[in-house]
């Protein structure tokens, strides 16, 4: 049994499908990079998962998820997976934490919701976790409000808001759009070495090829709300099947070339 | 608390205001210089002298006596127009903002019916049915101001909801009633803050008028919004017997929206001059 079965999931607010009957399957412990250009679904592909789409959205279709039909769930049974079995991490750090919270009390909150800990046994577990993401002087960090901390500390809380509970499934939408090129490097190698240490499966949203093809091998590139190409991120660069992959691999060639400084663009 | 004071001139000041009305409310129940409602012919319109520190009215009732006796009827006005309005406001603000689409609708259309409704007529049918009182108006007042604060808290609870962190903390399994009391409630304090000290101004000023109108709190007892709309005929003849509930209601009025200002920084950690 797969962790996780799409199939046919169609999206739609209104007559406007903006997911339109995707399918794929996710091994438990192995990794699907989801690409493609702005508005082409990912992220309600993400959020369908995890069962937070908008509820003017109507959505047909599979998700099972380590054999749960997903589709159709109450809210009250999607939302002890959520954080429990899946976790998410979101691409704007600083406004997906609460600004008059607490950090430690932010990432005690799954283990205080899940797993019936004391605030005083989670601040504990929070504060294993902010070592284990890496984050300096943890005892400060769980004591400071998110507006002191830099935008990849507060991404590093993210990560260790949603591996709280050791989830089966980590999605990852965008994670380090948001961050310098520097700090996005380190992040993306952290969340490497974490979901491979959690043996956890990774679902990881993109635009970029360059940054996908750092975190998995497997790609499913998407466009206007369809998977239009299945590829490993090898097969892609050598022999893209569809004239978007190529604008995909044209553009990235340029973005590379910029960054080494060979002057892509003349 | 004396950490929050330091620079925080909003709330000292404020502070200092609401204590001065509080002093009064306490020194009412030991001690006023005359009974506020003797009355002595001899001393109409009598003015500032060591016998009367505020002067006298037409009746020749001492006014320090009447303004400190007078603070009673004010701060009870303001504390149960606040307490009625918050609940129901806020309550209601909150249920309508994490109700389904469905149920939203007529809730919304409810909340704006009661704001169309005058507070004045509400005052008077409930004077007509109970007999006009500090509590009949000010049950009024609170009524009114409470549809006023649904509003403003539902549009404000909208935004919250509507945020990354609340989307958050979805993801992390968290049911909405955790979400209303770790996440909308902590984000709406600044805004409750800010409606509570406009619920007291407000009414402070509406049960002046209410009573001015015979709706509220019936005489001889002595309410400052009484006494103000009391002096308004004498206005040219004794401007002090203005100026006296005046320099009252300004100072709880402006004590009140001062502190609510302070605290609002003492609340928001961004704001905060020094931390943890
Ligand atoms: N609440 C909504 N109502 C109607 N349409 C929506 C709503 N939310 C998103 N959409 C539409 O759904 C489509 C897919 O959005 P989605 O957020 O999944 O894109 P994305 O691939 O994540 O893009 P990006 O890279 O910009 O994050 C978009 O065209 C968007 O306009
Ligand atoms: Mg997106």
């Amino acid at each position: 049994m797969s962790l996780l079965e799409v199939n046919n999931l169609t999206i739609a607010f209104g007559d406007k499908k903006v997911v339109d009957s995707i399918s794929f399957t996710l091994e438990k412990g192995s990794r699907i990079g989801l690409i493609g250009e702005s508005g082409s679904g990912k992220s309600m592909t993400s959020l369908a998962i995890m069962g937070l789409l908008p509820d003017t959205a109507t959505v047909s279709g599979s998700i099972t998820f380590e054999g749960q039909e997903l589709i159709g769930l109450s809210d009250r049974e999607h939302s002890h997976l959520r954080g429990n079995r899946m976790g998410m991490v979101f691409q704007e750090p600083l406004t997906a934490l609460n600004p008059l919270m607490r950090i430690g009390k932010q990432i005690a909150g799954p283990l205080m919701i899940h797993k019936g800990a004391s605030l005083k046994d989670a601040l504990g577990s929070a504060l294993e976790l902010c070592t284990k993401v890496g984050l300096p002087d943890p005892d400060r960090v769980l004591r400071a409000y998110p507006h002191q901390l830099s935008g990849g500390q507060r991404q590093r809380i993210g990560l260790a808001i949603a591996l709280a509970c050791e989830p089966a499934l980590l999605i990852a939408d965008e994670p380090t759009t948001a961050l310098d090129v520097t700090v996005q490097r380190e992040v993306l190698n952290l969340i490497n070495t974490l979901v491979d240490q959690e043996g956890s499966s990774l679902v990881f949203v993109t635009h970029d090829l360059p940054v996908v093809s750092i975190m998995t091998e497997n790609i499913a590139v998407m466009q206007l709300g369809q998977i239009v190409e299945n590829a490993t991120v090898a097969s892609l660069f050598q022999a893209p099947k569809h004239e978007y992959s190529q604008r995909l691999i044209n553009a990235a060639r340029v973005a590379e070339d910029a960054f080494s400084g060979t002057g892509g663009i003349k | 608390m004396k950490k929050a004071m330091k620079g925080n001139i909003s709330l000292i000041t404020g502070s200092v205001m609401v204590a001065i009305t509080f002093s009064l409310l306490i020194l009412s129940f030991i001690w006023t210089p005359h009974d506020p409602l003797e009355v002595t012919p001899d001393d109409s319109f009598a003015g500032i002298s060591s016998k009367h520190f505020l002067g006298a009215d037409k009746l020749g009732r001492d006014i320090l006596s009447q303004i400190i006796v007078g603070s009673r009827v004010t701060l009870l006005v303001a504390a149960l127009a606040v307490t009625i309005a918050m609940t129901l406001g806020v309550s209601a603000g909150i249920t309508i903002a994490v109700a389904s689409r469905k149920l939203q609708a007529p809730m919304v259309y409810a909340v704006n019916i009661a704001l169309a409704f005058p507070a004045a007529l509400l005052a008077i049918i409930l004077a007509a049915v109970y007999g006009a009182s500090t509590l009949t108006a000010v049950s009024a007042i609170g009524l009114a101001t409470a549809a006023a604060v649904a509003q403003v808290t539902r549009r404000t609870a909208y935004g919250i909801l509507a945020s990354d962190y609340v989307l958050a903390a979805h993801a992390c399994g968290a049911s909405t009633w955790r979400i209303i009391r770790k996440h909308v409630m902590p984000n709406l304090r600044a805004s409750l803050l800010i409606q509570a000290s406009a619920v007291v101004s407000v009414s402070v000023l509406a049960e002046s008028s209410l009573s001015y109108l015979g709706l509220g709190t019936p005489p001889p007892a002595p309410s400052w919004g009484r006494m103000l709309a009391g002096s308004q005929q004498y206005i040219f003849v004794n401007p002090l017997l203005a100026i006296w509930p005046g320099i009252a209601i300004v100072i709880v009025v402006l004590g009140f929206n001062l502190v609510g200002d302070g605290v609002r920084e003492v609340f928001d950690p961004t704001l905060r001059r020094s931390d943890s």
